[in-house]
């Protein structure tokens, strides 16, 4: 990631912690990183760069802090904002932004991309009627779900189903998005482009052309969710719940008994932390309406968190609170009516 | 009786002409004699055991050290037509693992890391199995100390008694006869040796001497533009092969990629099938590259940075001009280069003061240090304190043994070639013209018939996506 790419990342009016945007490109679901992802809109970066080492993107910080274009605040993790420079550059660059962004976090992007990749090689082949070529490099679960997916709708129609699919998927979106998908794609006689190679000839940061390619990709993991696509039983299993199946246990144990939180956890198993983290996670992946918000959090209690709170969400502090709210109201309880306030403010 | 092994030939594999080594090496086999080849790369190696396995039942087992290259000698089987082949190394998962053991009797081939064939599970697992031939490839890896050395190796000898001695085909490109020596001393048998000429009569060789890196970037400009491609340039590090291939892509104007372990395995798939296909001129790489890449039209190889030892320098410019045609490898030097290759080797190698803290101490040290690992290897086979510091001692000799040789082979003033065929005792003495250029010769590209004449054409047209999705998915016919 460039410092170009970090700087869409950042913003002037919210101070941003830079190990939440690590955290969230590594894939790292705590609650407290979901948490913020979700605050700062960039939930959708959720898993994208699961290599990305620790403290990688320091430097790339420290640059823009360099250019003056954006500056640490006070405090104990690095934070950023934006500096009037930094936001009137950012306002300027035309930068890509995905249009299936939303859906990202209920996608397994790696094994979607796999699964598409390969099948794409294994019937543009088929179609030119090759036998002898390199098969990509993928695990042996992709390789057999596609065997066996090929061996059950090989037809001498399926290599124009595929093309008329795709070609529906990729004519939804931007010409550029639909180049760069279609130029990474390997197959008979085009090994495909990589990601660097895009790059350079469309003059755009390498991560600008992967989040485009994601947005592809995914484009297409959505029209495949319809029965009748042709790579409907390829990639539909890549859709997902974007809450742990631990959590959506520990949500299920609440929402169809009466239980108290503390007997889930004895019933679950699990330590009563693990049962409030389970909620939160689920609180903020899900629709407001999956989570009994109105057991959780009484009329009572939202009416005193905020008579006490201040009006940005934001600015909220659990450490900031009387002694005595804190001792009324865990940070459980603060953290579920701060999600639930976010939700309102999607929603208008 | 048994059909020939020239008709065997044809009807496997459908070529009717063995190459030199490949017919004494399986005619020895057929004749139950462990064999050792050494056969210079690009002879046909694999055949060997490819075209053993068809003849016979039962299981081909082939131990060898480097990972991307099972995982790609598995994939070009299955290309070959082969089905019954898996590979199984430290990287293959444990649920793909479960898999290729419930089937383990089914295989022809079966590729395993050293490390794996040392676990007892997996030895056991073997022992049960009817193999008709254990094949140790890259044997010198048994001798040699360096990235690719694995002290499993060592346990090689023991594991093939383990089998019960099977019939044993030792494969290397390098190694000069006290290497042969050593890996048949290890592997406790007495092979029938098969060596062919290393030689490589339709690479020219030169040596170009540079005052320092301004000038030897400059150098490899010049000879970047100048060549015929495709071409392959070595680098000791991964980022200045990226960043030597956009150098030199925006100088040149010519397509230019990187090609090294850093890249995600679909950024190399696509580099190497670029490469093949002809869309790239030359590719920046690490010694990462080459391994089972078999494009024969290579005109050169040049080397930003001096190999650290005569065989693998002959490995890796040996992959230019397979064809046979007029190709060129070229080493830049510039002087103090050896402070490279001599700082790797000691940043391998622990010292003496730490070996000895280590023996007086085994549990206190952190084994993510690959010399620690190393150490704690011996430790745990009962590899006394003194025994380790005579093969570290030894592997360190033999190292800058190595080094002096690249060096004085970069020094030559005479003849390159034979400086580099006296190394490994197969003295030529037949300079001509066209055999090389040491650093105070001149290079004529030109006489040689590699300066190119033609302006490369431009980037070919891209196509609008609609029409590339067309071309992937309709044939013509
Ligand atoms: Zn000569």
């Amino acid at each position: 990631m460039t410092p170009q790419d970090l700087l869409q990342l950042l913003s002037q009016r919210q101070v941003r912690r830079l190990r939440v945007i690590e955290n969230l490109l590594r894939g790292r679901k705590t609650v407290s990183t979901l948490y913020w992802g979700q605050r700062y809109g960039l939930l959708y970066l959720l898993g994208l760069d699961k290599a990305l080492q620790r403290g990688a993107l320091d430097q790339v910080a420290q640059t823009l802090v360099t250019q003056r274009l954006a500056a640490w605040t006070q405090d104990e993790q690095p934070q950023l904002r934006l500096t009037p420079a930094g936001h009137t550059q950012q306002q300027a660059t035309t930068y890509y932004h995905p249009q299936t962004a939303l859906t990202w976090p209920r996608v397994d992007l790696k094994l979607v991309t796999q699964r598409l990749f390969l099948a794409v090689q294994v019937v543009s082949q088929y179609a030119h009627h090759n036998v002898q070529y390199y098969p990509l490099m993928t695990d042996l679960a992709t390789q057999q779900a596609v065997r066996q997916w090929f061996h059950q709708i090989k037809s001498t129609a399926l290599a124009q189903m595929v093309l008329t699919a795709l070609t529906h998927s990729l004519t939804q979106l931007p010409e550029l998005t639909a180049m760069v998908t279609t130029a990474g794609l390997s197959g008979y006689q085009q090994p495909g482009q990589t990601t660097a190679q895009l790059a350079r000839t469309y003059q755009e940061s390498a991560w600008e052309i992967y989040l485009r390619r994601v947005d592809g990709v995914i484009q297409i993991a959505t029209d495949a969710r319809k029965r009748d696509h042709p790579l409907h039983p390829l990639l539909a299993p890549a859709w997902q719940t974007p809450v742990t199946r631990s959590a959506q246990a520990t949500l299920a144990a609440v929402t169809t008994t009466s239980l108290s939180l503390d007997q889930v956890a004895q019933q679950r198993h699990i330590k009563p932390s693990t049962v409030r983290e389970h909620l939160l996670e689920a609180a903020i992946m899900l629709p407001v309406t999956a989570v009994p918000y109105d057991r959780l959090l009484p009329q009572t209690t939202r009416q005193d968190l905020l008579a006490a709170l201040p009006g940005a969400l934001d600015d909220w502090e659990y450490m900031a609170l009387t002694p005595e709210l804190q001792a009324r109201y865990d940070f459980f309880t603060f953290r579920l009516l701060a999600i639930w306030c976010g939700k309102q403010g999607e929603m208008a | 009786m048994m059909e020939s092994l020239t008709a065997s030939l044809k009807r496997g594999f459908g070529h009717t002409t063995f190459r030199e080594g490949q017919q004494a090496a399986l005619t020895a086999l057929e004749q139950h004699q462990d064999t050792l080849a050494v056969l210079p790369t690009g002879a046909g190696k694999t055949l060997i055991y490819q075209l053993y396995g068809y003849r016979h039942a039962g299981c081909v087992l082939i131990v060898s050290p480097l990972l991307a290259l099972m995982t790609d000698q598995v994939n070009r089987m299955r290309v070959a037509g082969f089905r019954r082949v898996a590979a199984i190394t430290s990287l293959t998962s444990y649920a793909e693992r479960q898999v290729i053991l419930a089937h383990f009797a089914d295989y022809q081939f079966l590729f395993l890391s050293p490390e794996m064939l040392a676990q007892p599970t997996m030895l056991a697992q073997v022992q049960q199995l009817r193999l008709s031939l254990l094949v140790i490839d890259e044997a010198h890896c048994i001798v040699q100390w360096g990235p690719d050395f694995r002290p499993e190796y060592l346990l090689l000898g023991a594991i093939r008694e383990r089998l019960a001695r099977p019939l044993t085909l030792m494969l290397t490109a390098t190694a000069d006869s006290a290497t042969q020596h050593e890996i048949a001393k290890q592997l406790r048998t007495t092979p029938q040796i098969i060596t062919e000429s290393i030689d490589r009569p339709n690479i020219f060789l030169d040596v170009e001497a540079v005052a320092n890196d301004a000038e030897k970037r400059e150098r490899l400009l010049q000879l970047v533009s100048q060549l015929v491609f495709p071409g392959v340039v070595y680098f000791s590090s991964k980022q200045l092969a990226s960043d030597m291939a956009q150098w030199l892509q925006e100088q040149t104007g010519l397509p230019i990629a990187a090609y090294h372990a850093g890249l995600s395995s679909e950024d190399r798939f696509k580099i190497q099938q670029q490469f093949m296909a002809g869309e790239l001129a030359v590719i920046c790489a690490t010694s990462a590259f080459g391994m089972g890449i078999d494009k024969n039209d290579i005109r050169y190889v040049i080397h930003y940075h001096l190999p650290t030892d005569l065989g693998s320098y002959a490995q890796e410019m040996g992959r230019a001009g397979r064809d046979g045609q007029q190709s060129l490898a070229v080493l830049l030097s510039a002087p103090g280069d050896e402070r490279l290759p001599l700082t790797l080797m000691e940043a391998n190698r622990p010292d003496d003061t730490t070996i000895q803290r280590f023996y007086a101490h085994p549990q206190a040290f952190d084994s993510d240090d690959p010399g620690i690992a190393l150490l704690t290897f011996y430790y745990q086979h009962g590899i006394s304190l003194a025994a380790v510091q005579t093969l570290f001692t030894r592997r360190e000799q033999e190292r800058h043994h190595a080094l002096a040789q690249m060096l004085a082979y970069a020094r030559e003033p005479d003849c390159l070639r034979d400086r580099w065929l006296t190394a490994f005792g197969q003295a030529d003495s037949t300079h001509t013209a066209k055999c090389c250029a040491p650093a105070k010769v001149p290079l004529d590209l030109a006489a040689l018939g590699l300066k190119r004449t033609v302006q490369p054409a431009v980037n070919p047209v891209t196509l609008d996506w609609r029409a590339r999705l067309e071309t992937l998915f309709l044939s013509n016919n």
